[in-house]
């Protein structure tokens, strides 16, 4: 099992910094796509070194269609 | 690590979605919910009243959960804030009151939009994170008045 962890500040003005931890590669990318799509538009995105490590065996399932399997690398 | 995103706010909801974080930022504000009626906010202005409309632009209220003569009324002393929907289907909020200037009108009106903003977006962030399994490890007011969550998820 896989520990996936999400820091989420919500400005005074509603702007919102979102940090996802623990997630690589592609469900990294799900998470954050999931959370522009809950929040609004994206004004700023850094990937971090994490986002660049090899993927495990890790899969998401955050909507009935949006399907995340690191199976692939 | 993983990712850092900067998002800016888009406020799409019905009509009681966006009432009830009107009411969480009244609370948060210290501002009475009175009854809504348009009726009440045609009444007529005295003279000495002013009067400052504030537009989200960056909102709409999701035209078929909104009757025609819904809005939502909150009053602090003499000044009342009116919450509603405008033609183009964007939120609107009015303030108005006797004994402040335009300028204090106009503050109070954008204070309480983006603490409307920042209600609807809690609300919406913790209800989906809920429904998505994540459970809160910790959750804070920040000083500057942010709200900082934490969650977290096990996946197979």
């Amino acid at each position: 099992m896989a520990q996936h962890e999400v820091e989420i500040s919500i400005s005074k003005t509603g702007d919102v910094r979102v940090h996802v931890k623990g997630a690589k590669g592609k469900a990294c990318t799900a998470y954050a796509k999931w959370l522009a799509e809950i929040v609004g538009k994206v004004k700023d995105q850094q990937l971090t070194s994490e986002y660049y490590e090899p993927e495990g065996r890790t899969k998401i399932d955050l909507q009935q269609d949006l399907k995340v399997d690191d199976e692939a690398s | 690590m993983g990712a850092v995103l900067i998002l800016a706010p888009v406020i799409v909801g019905s009509w009681p979605a966006i009432a009830a974080a009107a009411v969480g930022a009244a609370s948060a504000l210290g501002l009475a919910v009175g009854q809504a009626a348009r009726r009440a906010v045609r009444e007529e202005v005295e003279q000495a009243e002013q009067n400052v409309e504030v537009e989200m632009s960056n909102s709409e209220v999701l035209a078929e959960q909104l009757a025609t003569d819904q809005t939502m009324i909150l009053t602090k002393g003499t000044v009342k804030i009116t919450v509603g929907r405008d033609a183009r289907g964007h939120c609107k909020v009015c303030a108005s009151g006797t004994g402040h200037t335009k300028a204090e009108l106009e503050q109070m009106a954008r204070q309480f939009t983006e603490k409307l903003t920042q209600c609807f977006i809690y609300d919406r962030v913790i209800k989906e994170l809920k429904s998505k399994s994540f459970q809160v490890v910790n959750e804070e007011v920040m000083q500057d008045e942010s709200i900082r969550i934490h969650v977290r998820r096990w996946v197979d």
